[in-house]
């Protein structure tokens, strides 16, 4: 026992001693502060109708907590999976192999390092909604059950439930991490959709929330009884709260099967956990693909010598279309064969969806299967260690960067170019320049998210996000134009993209010279 | 051609140095750094290849600064660093032709170079495949072949024999000595027999500070005279260890062979013939 928390304490501690970690705490603090939107903000995050709670500190603690199961589940899931890779890469899952733990032991301490990891950012959030309590109370009492219960009861089930998904992901697709991020989306959409439609149906809700957004329009229901309340609303909705209405909220009583049912979720995915661990690699994974694939181990034969004297002149040529040329190759062949399945499929469907779902959803979907390539488009170096060539190369900032931005871009393009004919044939050029700009937008993402956290999951992770956002329609996040239709949306996201790309340039630049 | 190092350091805290007040000529020619793991040889390469900048000091390259103007290294540059990668998707020739970019290099010979390359190390069998699938000895045989792409007047190599079989290593070293008739050569490694045949010059570092430098003789002649050879019994051990420089010892069943240096005229064992790996061993553990 006494092993196993010292392997979970060491992994837990060099997981949160990165510059990652940093990171995601900030981001965790930003999130926190836009779930519960200021009194005079223009936007709501969760909303029944016209009606919103007082800022007490049910409102708050509850809402705070709905919004933490959902994103923090939705983010949280790519944040830790790639735990048990990483102990691959670093061959350090060779060195466990041949150590007495057992496979589960080994799963369950990445489960339990994952949920501590996610459960650091999700008190982050915690102390953060009781600052914000403090700043918008209005005069109600501050009761710390209101934060600590639904944190308790909803969020903490959803965390661990979410890093045994990680975990079992990756015992069972091993390196097919696109696979999983790929998998995990949709699993993500069926689980957050599900409906109950009675008071057992709430215990089939991993995220716990439906119990608290029942009781929330119900609460509503009591004070107005008004037929038609209008929807309940979860998200970032800009521009609804002008007329809004005030009720008061006292949050929910859970009711002791509700809490065992959550206790049921943690128990299902160790359950899950054990089954797989029967059938987990521990790392004999090339041995196992070498089989698989009859791969051959090459040889070559050693007789040959340089004669330096007969070796062709060098001539120089700074162009950089070889250099473009093969970080497009990098970006088609990173994936496997099925992805192009998807890709040709998704296309097919740009040319003949109607045309506003083609745009609305077809693409941002289309565009988010690339991810894997486009988060690697400026940490490959550090990835494949490469970065010796790269930096010590002839003018790598002027050039190099240059070409992985320009590379990226005409894939983003290649995919989208069925859309861009129909809009071309009808003449319409403000959603051409809007898909070429998005394009340029989320490659510019891309670089700057790999330059900043040197990593590919930051930009993983706020693709995610965003994409969520785009399938839902929420205009903030629209970034190619699929819910905007103006001159003046494209000025601001044309000047976004500048000052990401200044902001790429500099940091590049700076790292360059200090590396 | 000279590369002028003049008292560069790499500090990395306040008082943790990587390399110290380091000042070093380099003429065309080899030059083999030799020192123990963390000596600062990898991070000595690393700022003369302008990937890390060094706290003070200037490289000068023919009078040219180059920690103003890297690119004036980087034209003439062939580097091959101790810990490199590839991209696996790619295969050898598309990886070279990818390298050979990043220098700017190009023209209507470069196939022709790069399949010259590819065919004198070996891999022209194996070079339409991914370099995933390829072992340790021909990832870094395409290190070397990368080095070479841009004719380079300057040529680093870091830990350059890790990897390669005895048969390679002396190919490799042959190949060396070819190209020392016309740029300057730094080879680093903490194996002297990997320098000792080639290198006209030897530096020994330790601590991130130049311990010694000058040709094979002069190193050697440091401890002329001075290297004994003698047989004792284990449990004498630990007390002649305080009081000479053990360099290597051969166990027997009940006793041990030493090889160690007296500063004085040692009447216990036999004088011996000196050798730089003594040399280097003496000025190391000093």
């Amino acid at each position: 026992m006494n092993n196993f928390i010292t392997i979970l304490k060491l992994d837990y501690l060099q997981r949160t001693r990165s510059y990652s970690f940093l990171i995601t705490l900030c981001i965790s603090f930003a999130v926190a502060y836009s779930f519960i939107p200021s009194p005079d903000a223009n936007y709501s995050t969760i909303r029944i109708g016209d009606y919103l709670g007082y800022y007490n500190s049910s409102w708050i603690g509850y809402v705070s907590a709905i919004m933490t199961s959902i994103f923090l589940s939705l983010i949280g899931f790519y944040l830790v999976n790639g735990c048990i890779k990483k102990d691959g890469h670093s061959k350090i899952g060779q060195i466990i192999a041949t150590t007495r733990i057992s496979n589960f032991a080994y799963l369950f301490s990445k489960t339990i390092s994952n949920f501590l990891v996610l459960f650091t950012i999700a008190v982050f959030v915690l102390l953060m909604s009781i600052v914000l309590f403090f700043l918008y109370r209005n005069n109600f009492p501050f009761e710390l059950l209101n934060f600590l219960i639904p944190y308790s009861v909803i969020v903490t089930p959803s965390l661990f439930f979410i890093a045994t998904l990680a975990v079992l992901f990756e015992a069972i697709f091993g390196q097919k991490t696109i696979l999983q991020n790929i998998l995990f989306f949709f699993l993500f959409f069926a689980l957050i959709t599900y409906n109950p439609v009675d008071i057992k149906g709430f215990y089939l809700d991993v995220f716990g929330t439906k119990i608290i957004t029942t009781q929330m329009e119900n609460t509503v229901r009591d004070i107005i009884p008004e037929k038609d309340l209008g929807q309940l609303t979860i998200g970032y909705i800009l521009d609804n709260t002008s007329k809004h209405k005030n009720f008061i909220f006292n949050g929910v009583d859970f009711s002791l099967w509700f809490i065992v049912s959550r206790l049921g979720w943690m128990s299902l995915g160790v359950l899950f956990l054990g089954i797989t661990s029967i059938f987990f690699h521990r790392f004999n994974i090339k041995e196992r693909l070498q089989k698989k694939n009859k791969k051959i181990i090459l040889e070559t034969n050693t007789t040959n010598t340089i004669d330096i004297s007969k070796l062709p002149k060098a001539s120089f040529s700074f162009s950089i279309v070889p250099l473009i040329k093969t970080e497009f190759f990098l970006l088609v062949r990173t994936g496997y064969l099925w992805l192009w399945i998807l890709n040709f499929a998704g296309m097919l469907a740009l040319l003949f969806a109607p045309l506003s779902i083609a745009h609305q959803i077809v693409l941002p979907v289309l565009w988010f299967l690339q991810v894997a390539r486009w988060s690697t488009l400026v940490t490959k170096e550090r990835m494949y260690n490469t970065h010796f060539f790269t930096f010590a190369s002839y003018q790598p900032l002027k050039r190099l960067l240059f070409s992985q931005i320009i590379a990226g871009v005409l894939f983003a393009i290649f995919l989208s170019v069925p859309l861009l004919i129909r809009y071309w044939i009808q003449l319409d050029f403000m959603n051409v320049a809007s898909i070429l700009l998005g394009s340029v937008f989320i490659i510019s993402l891309a670089v700057l998210t790999g330059i900043l956290s040197k990593r590919k999951k930051l930009f993983e992770i706020l693709f995610f996000m965003v994409t969520y956002a785009n399938i839902n329609g929420i205009p903030f996040m629209d970034y190619y134009g699929g819910l905007h239709e103006n001159f003046n949306y494209l000025i601001t996201i044309f000047l976004t993209i500048v000052i990401a790309l200044i902001i790429t340039y500099s940091v590049r630049n700076f790292e360059l010279k200090r590396v | 051609m000279l590369l002028d190092i003049q008292n560069i350091s790499k500090r990395y805290g306040s008082n943790t140095y990587g390399l110290k007040d380091y000042t070093i000529p380099i003429e065309k020619g080899i030059l083999g750094l030799l020192g123990p793991n963390g000596a600062g040889k990898s991070t000595l390469l690393k700022m003369i290849a302008t990937i890390s900048k060094p706290s003070n000091g200037t490289i000068l390259l023919n009078k040219n600064n180059i920690i103003k103007d890297p690119n004036y290294m980087r034209k003439q540059l062939g580097y091959l660093p101790q810990d490199f990668g590839v991209y696996p998707n790619l295969n050898a020739y598309e990886f070279l032709e990818y390298i050979a970019a990043l220098k700017g290099v190009g023209g209507s010979y470069l196939k022709q170079k790069i399949s010259f390359l590819l065919e004198g190390l070996n891999l022209t069998e194996v070079a339409k495949k991914p370099i995933g699938n390829y072992s340790g000895g021909m990832k870094q045989r395409i290190g070397i072949a990368q080095a070479l792409l841009n004719d380079p007047k300057i040529l680093l190599f870091d830990e350059p024999t890790v990897g390669l079989d005895p048969e390679e290593r002396v190919r490799f070293r042959n190949l060396i000595s070819e190209l020392a008739n016309d740029c300057i050569i730094i080879l680093s490694s903490h194996i002297v027999s990997d320098i000792d045949t080639i290198a006209d010059k030897i530096a020994i570092m330790k601590d991130g500070q130049l311990l010694c430098h000058g040709n094979q003789n002069t190193i050697i002649n440091t401890v002329k005279d001075k290297v004994y050879e003698m047989e004792i019994f284990k449990d004498r051990m630990p007390d002649f260890a305080n009081n000479y420089t053990i360099l290597n010892t051969i166990r027997k069943k009940e006793t041990v062979r030493i090889r160690f240096v007296s500063e004085t005229t040692s009447y216990y064992g036999a004088l011996c013939q000196t050798t730089l790996e003594d040399a280097y061993l003496y000025t190391t553990k000093k």
